[in-house]
C-alpha cells in the first residue's frame, strides 16, 4: 500500500511539470512557424510560386500529413486498403490539403495573428489562434500531438470551429457509403475548382 | 490505454514469449503502430461516420443548393466584382461596418437573452462610440482605440443556448444553409434590424410600395457590399468540396455548433 502510493506520488509529481513543458514546446513550435509564414506571406517582393514553395516546406514539417490521411478514412476504411491504395490515397489527400490550407492561407495574408495560450486536452495540445483583419476575425485552432521525441506535430486544423479531418472524413465516408475506394480515388483526382 | 490495447491483442494471439520469430514481431509493431494512432484518436473522431445531419429534406435541399450556387456564379459574382471594381475596399469595409453597427439592437438583444450582459454592456459602449465619433459607424473607433470588441449573437443562437436542438437541415434561396430552429430564428431577427421599419418612416413623397422597395434594396444592397467583400472565401471552400451540398450542410452545422457553444 505505502509502495503504491509512493508511485502515485511519484507519477504525479512527473506528471505535473511535463504538462507545463508540453505547453511551453507548443507555444514555441507553433509562433515560430506561423510567424515565420505570415512573414512569408506579407513579403511583397516574393513570386507567389516560391512563396508557396516555402510555406510548404514549413508546413511540412509541422504537420503529421500521413496521419492525416489515416484518420479521414478512420478505422473503418483505413486498415482493409491495400498497401498500394494507402499511397495512392495519402498522395491524392495530401495534396489536396496542402492546396486548400495554402488557398486560405493567400486568402488572409494582410491579416496579423493573435494568439491563445495552448490548452492540454488529454495527452494532446490544442492552441488557439484569431487571424485579425480591418473588420474581421477568422479563428483557427490548431491540434497537436506527440508522435515521437522528436517533437510535436499538427494532425487538425479548426476553421471557425469546423475541424479539417472531420469535413474530410465525413465527405469520404458518403463516397464509401455507397461507392468503392476507386469513385473516391476519381473524385480526389479532379481537378481544382470542380 | 493504448499499451492495454496492445497487450490485450498479444494475450488473444495465444503466443508465448520468445516463441515469434524476427519477421513476426516486425509484423506486429506495425500493425501496432497503426492501432496506436487510430486508438490514441479514437474518442476525437470515432463518432463521425455515425452522427449525421437529420435531413428529409436532401432532395429539395440538393437542388435549392445547385441554385444557390449559379445564383453566386451569374449573379452574385459578376454583380459584385463590378461593384469591387468601382468601390475600393476601404470603401466596401466602411460600408460593412455601417449595417454592422446598425444591427446592434439584433445582438444587443440576444446577448441579453443569453444572460451575457457584459457583452450587452460592452456592445451598447460599441454603438455608441460609433455612431457618434465612428462618424455613424462607418468607422469603428471602439475596436481600434479601445479593443471593444463586436459579440455577434442571433435568435437562432439563442434558442440553441436554452437547449432547442436544430432540427431539419433545409436550405433557404438567396441566404444558403440552415435549419428549421435558425430558420424560426430569422423572424425575430428580421423585426430587431432597422432596415425592417423603412415602410413605417415617414418619407415625405413617397407611397408605402415605393417605401417597401426600398427596404428591400437596402437589404440588397447590404448583402451584394458583404458578397464583395468574400467571394473568394466561398470559391475556396467550394474547392475543399467532394459533394457540395454536403459539404456545406455539414460545415453549417458544426460551425452553428461551435457558436452556440461559445
Amino acid at each position: 500500500m505505502k509502495k503504491a502510493a509512493f508511485v502515485l506520488i511519484g507519477i504525479m509529481l512527473m506528471v505535473e511539470p511535463a504538462f507545463a513543458d508540453d505547453l511551453a514546446e507548443v507555444d514555441s513550435f507553433l509562433k515560430e512557424r506561423l510567424n515565420r509564414i505570415m512573414g512569408l506571406l506579407q513579403d511583397k517582393n516574393l513570386e507567389k510560386s516560391t512563396r508557396n514553395d516555402k510555406i510548404v516546406v514549413i508546413i511540412t514539417e509541422a504537420f503529421d500529413f500521413d496521419t492525416m490521411a489515416k484518420l479521414t478514412l478512420g478505422k473503418k476504411y483505413w486498415p482493409g486498403l491495400s498497401t498500394a491504395e494507402k499511397a495512392r490515397f495519402t498522395e491524392l489527400f495530401v495534396g489536396r490539403l496542402k492546396a486548400s490550407y495554402l488557398e486560405k492561407l493567400n486568402l488572409y495574408d494582410d491579416e496579423t495573428i493573435v494568439y491563445s495560450k495552448p490548452e492540454q486536452v488529454n495527452n494532446k495540445v490544442q492552441m488557439m489562434t484569431e487571424l485579425v483583419s480591418k473588420d474581421n476575425k477568422i479563428t483557427m485552432r490548431y491540434k497537436l500531438y506527440k508522435p515521437s521525441k522528436a517533437g510535436w506535430k499538427v494532425y487538425d486544423v479548426e476553421l471557425e470551429g469546423v475541424s479539417l479531418i472531420t469535413t474530410y472524413r465525413s465527405q469520404f465516408n458518403e463516397v464509401l457509403q455507397t461507392g468503392t475506394m476507386k469513385d473516391l480515388f476519381a473524385k480526389l483526382e479532379r481537378p481544382e475548382g470542380k | 490505454m493504448v499499451s492495454c490495447a496492445g497487450v490485450q491483442k498479444q494475450g488473444l494471439n495465444g503466443r508465448f514469449q520468445g516463441q515469434s520469430t524476427f519477421s513476426d514481431l516486425t509484423i506486429q509493431s506495425q500493425t501496432e503502430a497503426i492501432e496506436m494512432t487510430f486508438d490514441a484518436f479514437e474518442d476525437e473522431f470515432a463518432s463521425i461516420p455515425e452522427k449525421t445531419v437529420f435531413d428529409p429534406l436532401s432532395g429539395y435541399n440538393r437542388r435549392m443548393t445547385q441554385f444557390n450556387d449559379k445564383l453566386f456564379d451569374y449573379v452574385i459574382s459578376p454583380v459584385s466584382r463590378g461593384y469591387h471594381f468601382i468601390v475600393p475596399e476601404g470603401g466596401r469595409i466602411g460600408v460593412r461596418r455601417f449595417f454592422k453597427n446598425l444591427f446592434y439592437p439584433l445582438r444587443f438583444i440576444n446577448n441579453v437573452l443569453q444572460v451575457k450582459y457584459d457583452k450587452a454592456a460592452i456592445e451598447t459602449a460599441r454603438f455608441i462610440i460609433n455612431s457618434t465619433v465612428g462618424l455613424l459607424g462607418f468607422f469603428d473607433p471602439a475596436e481600434e482605440w479601445l479593443g471593444l470588441k463586436a459579440y455577434p449573437e442571433d435568435f437562432g443562437q439563442t434558442l440553441g443556448v436554452y437547449g432547442v436542438g436544430p432540427g431539419f437541415h433545409i436550405v433557404l434561396p438567396f441566404i444558403g444553409p440552415s435549419n428549421l430552429r435558425d430558420t424560426i430564428g430569422l423572424i425575430p431577427d428580421t423585426y430587431s434590424v432597422p432596415i425592417t421599419y423603412i415602410p413605417e418612416m415617414k418619407i415625405s413623397g413617397t407611397s408605402d410600395s415605393d417605401k417597401t422597395l426600398i427596404a428591400v434594396g437596402v437589404e440588397s444592397y447590404r448583402r451584394l457590399n458583404s458578397a464583395s467583400l468574400s467571394l473568394e472565401e466561398y470559391e475556396s471552400l467550394r474547392r475543399d468540396a467532394l459533394d457540395l451540398y454536403t459539404f456545406l450542410r455539414d460545415a453549417y452545422e458544426r460551425n452553428r455548433a461551435a457558436q452556440i457553444k461559445e
